[in-house]
């Protein structure tokens, strides 16, 4: 069954559309990661434009983030100070990568600042995931049981001005740090549409020397801000955002998270993280291969003023 | 059903209409098996039947039909892909316009057999006369036609540009019809509509008409929304995210 999508203003299967939201919302619950940086590049596989492909993503990261960060909120597992800091920076990021994107839109280069973007991302995070699964795995063999690694923190960073007691956990820490990683990862929401996670989660662990059990709720909170924050700025300033498309990504991925997270409590994780390593950093090549081989048509066309 | 004995009252006017006015100037009269077209959420193309009737005048039966269906017109920026430090990355950009963002045309045969080039042109039959159309004035002839390529081979994959020499099929020397196809990508719009009858060379007969195609349903107000009042489009959005998200996680956890 076709559906026209009105702002991608192309007829897509709605039942492709749901099962590749299933099956991204069930590899990130399984795996417990987001699935926009998965999602996006399929998007774009699919023929949507770039920027429709990133802004709608942001979109379906609402969905899926409020509906993961629940149980954590009910647990009381958010730091919402942190929380609040973390977005005060992210949403101003957010705002400073639209506005990059919209220029960059504009000059006709803003597919290539999406490709780039997941090209250098994919490449580390799949690199960075690989190898510690790998590791994880020939710990397993050898029967030894691997040590969480704790990079010493640049402890000068917390103790910036503008001190800030955070209860929930148990830091007095400079705000600055939080601040500019919500900033940092704001941007690359705007950009890439994705919810970043996957970087906030490792700064606030290794930089920020947040308490494990916080970490993930308070992360899923700021993301519904920031990428709410995403959604609505890419609306106003590049009417890129389907809510069509979004609408039936959600429907898909956050019921196949939902299973997602049942299977991925019963399997065993470090050959599955080896899989999902494999399949990030398989779309990091592919996306890459398009930027360095000769395309059939050199030629684009958009209507003028409509850069991507 | 109901569609189609339109059709064969419409037919059965013109044919009337066309034999009772022998000295009428005009020699085609024509129209659509629709006069709109409305894009639905599931429109994945559709078939525009167009058809009609021609006079035989002193010199002899019609023979040369030209149907030519237009889109709005509208202004493009077409990009051409360099190699720079090894990526392929847009670099020239040409602004061309106005260009209509669909064009077909179909006939009976060749149009460059039927009349002469400037006269095609003069009429906008045919893509040649749309090369005129260049808003950068600093190209040479080369990278016009180059750039009017790529334009024009964008445009047929995508559907939104076709021409076919022997669409146009003559029954009985005097009723003709023709098909377009509009594909899923077509933009919205008023679109116009020409027939033109050609004999020896000259212009004998021509009609004109228009075709208002727009989005309908949910889609047509998502799409509205989306330009007119973004703000409110964005908050909506966010809203049915909070909604969904929220609404699934309680499901679940009832179970």
């Amino acid at each position: 069954m076709q559906i026209y999508l009105p702002i991608a203003e192309i007829s897509v299967n709605v039942l492709t559309l749901i099962g590749m939201g299933g099956l991204v919302g069930f590899m990130s619950g399984m795996f417990g990661v987001g699935g926009g940086f998965l999602m996006t590049p399929l998007l774009i596989f699919l023929g949507i434009p770039p920027a429709v492909a990133v802004a709608t993503e942001a979109n379906q990261i609402v969905a899926s983030s409020v509906s993961g960060g629940l149980a954590y909120w009910q647990r009381r597992a958010v730091d919402v100070r942190m929380g609040l800091i973390l977005m005060t920076g992210g949403i101003a990021g957010s705002y400073a990568g639209v506005q990059l994107f919209k220029l960059l839109r504009e000059l006709g280069q803003v597919d290539l600042l999406i490709s780039l973007s997941y090209v250098l991302f994919l490449s580390i995070i799949g690199g960075l995931m690989l190898r510690e699964s790998l590791n994880a795995i020939a710990a397993t063999r050898r029967g030894q049981p691997l040590r969480a690694r704790r990079p010493g923190a640049h402890s000068w960073i917390l103790r910036l001005p503008l001190r800030v007691r955070f209860r929930q956990s148990n830091l007095y820490i400079s705000a600055i740090p939080p601040l500019m990683i919500g900033f940092f990862v704001g941007m690359m929401s705007a950009i890439m549409g994705v919810g970043g996670g996957f970087i906030m989660v490792p700064a606030m662990i290794y930089l920020l020397r947040m308490p494990t059990n916080v970490v993930i709720g308070t992360s899923l909170f700021q993301i519904i801000f920031v990428t709410a924050s995403v959604t609505i700025l890419h609306s106003v300033e590049n009417q890129t955002v389907d809510i069509l498309l979004a609408f039936l990504l959600m429907v898909g991925g956050v019921i196949g998270a939902q299973f997602g997270a049942i299977v991925g409590q019963k399997l065993r994780g470090e050959q599955l993280r080896a899989l999902l390593a494999l399949i990030v950093l398989g779309v990091g090549v592919k996306l890459f291969v398009d930027l360095i081989s000769q395309p059939e048509e050199l030629f684009s066309v958009t209507r003028m003023g409509f850069g991507g | 059903m109901k569609q189609s004995f339109r059709h064969w009252v419409t037919l059965a006017l013109l044919v009337f209409a066309a034999s009772s006015s022998a000295v009428h100037a005009n020699t085609i009269v024509a129209d659509l098996s629709k006069d709109h077209i409305s894009i639905k959420s599931n429109f994945a193309g559709e078939k525009l039947l167009l058809f009609g009737a021609v006079d035989t005048t002193q010199e002899g039966p019609i023979e040369d039909i030209v149907v030519v269906l237009r889109g709005p017109g509208e202004n493009f920026t077409l990009r051409k892909k360099q190699k720079k430090v090894g990526i392929w990355v847009n670099g020239a950009a040409y602004n061309l316009g106005p260009l209509p963002g669909f064009y077909a045309i179909s006939s009976t045969r060749n149009v460059a057999e039927m009349a002469p080039q400037d006269e095609l042109i003069k009429l906008g039959i045919g893509t040649d006369g749309l090369e005129m159309n260049f808003l950068s004035p600093t190209l040479n002839a080369a990278e016009r036609r180059e750039a009017m390529a790529g334009f024009l081979r964008l445009k047929q994959a995508r559907a939104l540009y076709a021409q076919e020499q022997n669409g146009v099929k003559l029954i009985g020397g005097r009723l003709f019809r023709a098909e377009i196809n509009l594909p899923s990508g077509m933009p919205v719009g008023t679109y116009v509509t020409e027939f033109f009858a050609f004999q020896n060379g000259r212009l004998v007969g021509y009609q004109t008409g228009e075709l208002p195609v727009d989005i309908v349903g949910a889609g047509s107000l998502l799409h509205k929304a989306a330009y007119e009042m973004p703000l409110a489009y964005g908050v909506f959005g966010v809203v049915m995210a909070c909604f969904m998200g929220w609404g699934v996680a309680i499901l679940f956890r009832r179970r």
